[in-house]
């Protein structure tokens, strides 16, 4: 995901970014909240990178805007360092070759489950409700069993929810979760993952995929029976003709230019070979080939004319009647309503014959629905047929008849985690000490019962205990100490000096966030917590408000609408926050998160510096020994859990609901979906209505 | 004695005075039941605001703890008149157990209601005698789903804070913003408009113009904005805003009485006996045209809890934790079947906008001359 590099003084950039959320929410008013759900936890990136996801899906919006008011001189594949490739033999040759997985993400899923036990038949599972870990778990094991041989009734539609509406449906303008769901069933790419984020080339695409023993080179060699929707034939030509776009520093690309970035160079040598040149050996190389392809006939004629690829004629035909190179394609979309996706025959029947499998569905209708009590209501209905259930929404409004009529529900552990980020420039949480008092004051046992139902659990860090790059032995959870906390602030200072009940201290200031000292004043302990607007989230942040004021400090809660929280966070414009981070892929990508250099460059947004966690990051990236490598980041995250930049509070389940006429769906610690093979091998029964 | 003889025996009777306008407006409104019932109603809200933490709380009213007598409940009207002593001892806001615990002696009158509108009280917190005289701890408020019961009246909302208290405390903030935004409103809207209207000519022209820009501003968007850019936000600036942004109707009320009244012969009076413009316009006018501009602002204060409530309902009211009846409501339409949620303080706002559209239609009819009852 990008900074917002163009910066003119932050100020206006703020002004206008609230009086533009201003019109959005003066226009929904009566629609509630619903416009933030869009937003809510998820991810920012998704099936086809590996960046770590946010809080919050959509940064284009600020960033979008910034860049294209500005007259832009359009150069393109600018940001691509001149180079020559050398000839393909020559680089063959001279090279050691390994070959690396090229794989069917849905028979890697049919082996598992050949290995694992089925606890019920289907009929058994939606005769259960899900009130206990044992039937939540026979729900899974039995819904998620894939389609047998004549099973699947190819003529079905599925009704899937959507919270916000996409904005474009450019694969390489993705970056809210909705456009990811979307891309995930348009777009192609020549990579995957699987359930446990390893990297494979997909069947579908990839004839081979080999690197050369220094590092330096993936060489792809690609199928010859791939169709662009408008029949021309997919080359590798494609692939190098994205890596420019995409390195194109006039086209605003929201989310997918990192780790794009970090190639030397992208060459096809024919139709089906292409070169991926790194500048060194790094274990996330795997990831920074995987990125989103655009067909080349189309966007040569039209990118130079609108690097914006939003603004021109064409460029608006297309975003409206895209060129896919997936399994299914865009037939129809009403804004704010609905997203019609059909099969794409011509992707799995190429000259007459069968060359890839079927797509389970031959419809698949988004429905575009921001408030999620209409959403559950259409669910009960039948009238969506999955959707993500909040916490509340699990526990006390899907257990009637009238939810499990047409669904059943399930949850699974999603490395999603949420906290509160103390700003290491806030005159208050600049001290260690200070951060640790916060966790010791915070009630973790209240907010796990009372706040997420005593079903979430609680985050001991930056990883999962189930994440092979988590320590071995985790660090034991906070637990509220009211007495160690206070001990603590009386360490680092903070005392009521001045007997008004609030507690004091002299600090230095930093008042506009720069990292410079500007002087030293004696200051009641009051800060804001930023938090966007949604109610559970405000709830949390009263929770710590309470437990702060039994110590005599005063915390004032401010919710926000989402794209200032944004931007605010970014411009390091707070003295803490509650939000949440999803997983990447791959750990490197956390390191934007937590190096130094990320304060500037990146998402560090409480400005968290230490040198160890910086070069632990820099070692990480180049051990390619997994356990070594595993070793490295369980050191970062001892290292930042003593720091505690963040008061770590839980990780947030994902949630389902399903009709009950699907089938096949599985979970990954990223949710049912993006991942391999996630939504594709989601069907219904031949036979059921 | 030799006063009395001094006095003038048999002089004229003093003839009754008559009585004034206000007076004849108030006999005409007392007669209107409705408007009488409506004022009752106002006056009995204002009486739960000003007493709202005597009413709900966990603090105690009053309480004798080593030797000194303190107030905690003013912590609610304020949260710096808590006594720091309570929080050298590490009370941590708990009274009940604490004051026992850490001075045998103490003793404390509690609320009516014990339970807190910022908080969920907690299992064991306060402590009752059961029928053998022992303490026993009281239940804390259910987690979710709080229906009302006999220790949470009106349910609980938002994990288990208790709605009742809540609203109880919220009609401080209910009457304050149709209060405080009115009267903010009602000055500069008379002031402008008095001007205007009494100054003609330039000014008139001036501070008109500024009206029609002021009416072009929406007072929602504003604030939104507000919301946005301001660091600590609380309920103050935006009865400001609010106040700010609503005068625009009272000045041209008043402008055009004055344009009026500034022709009648007593003005010219005045003016020939040399009295100051200032004079004229607050001592001589002003009276003369209050009438017109009372109905507008009751209807203003009706309206200010309207918005306030709207703004709450959108999730930008007033800054949590405050209790205020429009986010008691918010918290209702995320879950439909939670239904007390909605119920209690939809009822309560709806008497008090009805309350002050009754006030104010019963002042507009009494201070109408053309209404006036022939025998007044």
């Amino acid at each position: 995901m990008k900074t917002f590099t163009h910066r003119s003084t932050f100020r206006l950039a703020l002004l206008v970014a609230a009086l533009g959320c201003l019109t959005i929410t003066g226009c929904r008013e009566a629609a509630e909240d619903a416009a933030f759900r869009e937003f809510e936890e998820e991810f920012g990136s998704g099936g086809t990178t590996a960046n770590t996801s946010t809080d919050g899906g959509d940064t284009s919006d600020t960033a979008l805007n910034t860049i294209t008011d500005e007259p832009v001189d359009f150069e393109f594949a600018d940001l691509v360092k001149p180079f020559d490739p050398p000839p393909l033999e020559e680089i063959i040759s001279l090279n050691e070759w390994a070959d690396k997985p090229v794989l069917d993400a849905v028979e890697l899923m049919r082996e598992r489950q050949a290995g694992e036990q089925q606890l019920a038949t289907p009929a058994e599972a939606l005769a259960l409700k899900n009130s206990s870990v044992a039937n939540n778990n026979k729900i899974i094991s039995a819904m998620g069993r894939l389609a047998q041989e004549g099973e699947v009734n190819y003529s079905a539609e599925w009704n899937r929810h959507t919270a916000g509406d996409i904005k474009s449906t450019n694969p390489l303008m993705i970056s809210s979760t909705a456009e990811f769901d979307v891309a995930g069933l348009t777009n192609m790419g020549l990579f995957g993952f699987d359930w446990n984020f390893v990297p494979f080339a997909s069947t579908d695409v990839v004839v081979s995929w080999q690197t050369s023993a220094n590092g330096l080179y993936d060489k792809v060699v690609m199928r010859d029976d791939l169709r662009w929707s408008d029949g021309t034939v997919i080359t590798a030509h494609d692939v190098a003709y994205s890596y420019q776009v995409i390195m194109t520093s006039s086209v605003p690309i929201p989310a997918v230019r990192s780790g794009t970035d970090q190639l030397k160079y992208v060459h096809a040598y024919d139709d089906h070979t292409v070169i991926f040149f790194h500048n060194e050996s790094l274990a996330t190389n795997v990831w920074n080939i995987n990125f989103p392809v655009i067909p080349k006939h189309i966007y040569e004629n039209t990118v130079p004319e609108d690097p914006t690829m939003a603004k021109s004629e064409a460029h608006v035909a297309l975003d409206e009647n895209p060129i896919t190179g997936g399994a299914y394609q865009i037939t129809k979309r009403v804004r704010g309503q609905e997203i019609v996706l059909k099969r794409r025959e011509s992707y799995y029947i190429v000259d007459g014959k069968v060359v890839r499998r079927k797509p389970n569905f031959e419809t698949i209708r988004f429905h575009i629905v921001e408030n999620s009590s209409t959403a559950l209501l259409a669910l009960k209905k039948g009238d969506i047929e999955e959707m993500q259930l909040s916490p509340e929404q699990w526990q006390s409004q899907t257990s009637g008849e009238e939810f499990y009529k047409n669904n059943t529900k399930s949850y699974a552990l999603e490395w999603v985690y949420y906290y509160f980020g103390w700003n290491n420039r806030s005159p208050f949480f600049r001290d260690v000490r200070v951060r640790q008092a916060m966790s010791y004051a915070f009630n973790h046992q209240e907010l796990l019962d009372r706040h997420r139902f005593g079903l979430d659990e609680a985050a001991q860090g930056i990883f999962h205990k189930t994440s092979r790059w988590a320590p071995t032995t985790l660090p034991a959870p906070y637990t509220q100490d009211l007495d160690k906390a206070e001990d603590l602030l009386a360490a680092a200072g903070w005392e009521d000096s001045d007997n008004d009940g609030v507690l004091d201290n002299i600090v230095e200031l930093d008042s506009d966030f720069d990292g410079k000292i500007d002087g030293k004043r004696r200051m009641r302990f009051e800060f804001t917590i930023l938090v966007s607007n949604k109610q559970e989230r405000i709830d949390i942040c009263t929770l710590l408000q309470e437990n702060l004021d039994q110590i005599g400090i005063r915390c004032n809660v401010k919710p926000v609408e989402f794209t200032t929280l944004q931007q605010l966070s970014r411009d390091h414009q707070f003295d803490a926050i509650f939000a949440g981070w999803g997983t990447g892929a791959d750990p490197d990508t956390s390191e934007n998160l937590w190096t130094t250099k990320a304060i500037d460059a990146g998402r560090n947004y409480g400005c968290y510096s230490s040198k160890i966690v910086d070069q632990l990051f820099e070692d990480g990236k180049r051990e390619l020994d997994p356990e070594k490598r595993a070793a490295i980041y369980q050191k970062i995250h001892l290292q930042l859990w003593d720091d505690q930049p963040y008061t770590w509070l839980y990780f947030r389940n994902a949630y389902y609901g399903f009709n009950r006429s699907l089938r096949g769906y599985n979970y990954s610690a990223r949710g049912p979906y993006n991942y391999g093979p996630g939504e594709s091998t989601i069907f219904k029964p031949a036979g059921m209505r | 004695m030799t006063d009395n003889n001094q006095q003038p025996s048999g002089a004229l009777t003093k003839a009754t005075r008559s009585p004034g306008f206000w007076v004849l407006a108030w006999r005409r409104f007392r007669r209107r039941k409705l408007s009488m019932l409506a004022l009752a109603v106002v006056m009995c809200l204002s009486g739960i605001a000003v007493f709202s933490p005597m009413i709900a709380g966990t603090k105690p009213i009053v309480c004798k703890y080593k030797g000194n007598l303190y107030f905690p409940c003013l912590a609610y009207f304020n949260a710096d008149w808590e006594n720091p002593i309570f929080h050298k001892d590490r009370f941590r806001k708990r009274y009940p157990r604490n004051l026992r615990e850490k001075d045998p002696e103490s003793w404390a009158i509690y609320p009516l209601v014990f339970q807190d509108p910022y908080r969920p009280v907690r299992d064991g917190e306060w402590q009752d005698k059961n029928g053998d005289g022992e303490w026993v701890d009281r239940p804390g408020n259910p987690y979710h789903g709080g229906l009302p019961s006999k220790l949470n009246f009106f349910g609980t909302y938002k994990r288990g804070v208790d709605v009742f208290a809540s609203m109880v405390h919220g009609t401080r903030i209910a009457l304050l913003v149709g209060f405080v935004s009115t009267g903010i409103a009602a000055f500069i809207g008379i002031t402008l408009g008095a001007i205007a209207g009494y100054m003609g000519g330039a000014i008139d022209m001036v501070i008109s113009r500024i009206i029609e820009l002021v009416m072009c501003i929406p007072g929602i968007v504003l604030i939104l904005a507000l919301i946005a850019v301001i660091d600590k936000i609380n309920i103050w600036i935006m009865m400001a805003i609010l106040g700010l942004t609503s005068w625009t109707g009272m000045a041209r009320l008043t402008r055009a009485e004055f344009l009026k009244l500034k022709q009648s012969e007593f003005v010219a009076a005045a003016q020939s006996i040399g009295a100051g413009p200032l004079r004229i316009m607050f001592r001589h006018i002003l009276p003369n045209a209050l009438a017109p501009v009372m109905v507008p602002i009751v209807f203003g204060i009706a309206a200010a809890i309207k918005v306030e409530a709207g703004l709450s309902l959108l999730g930008f009211g007033a800054p949590p934790p405050n209790p205020s009846w429009g986010t008691v409501l918010n918290a209702g339409t995320s879950n439909y079947t939670e239904w007390w949620q909605i119920v209690f303080p939809g009822i309560a706002i709806f008497i008090t906008i009805l309350a002050y559209n009754l006030i104010g239609e019963g002042v507009q009819e009494a201070t109408d001359p053309r209404l006036a009852d022939p025998k007044d």
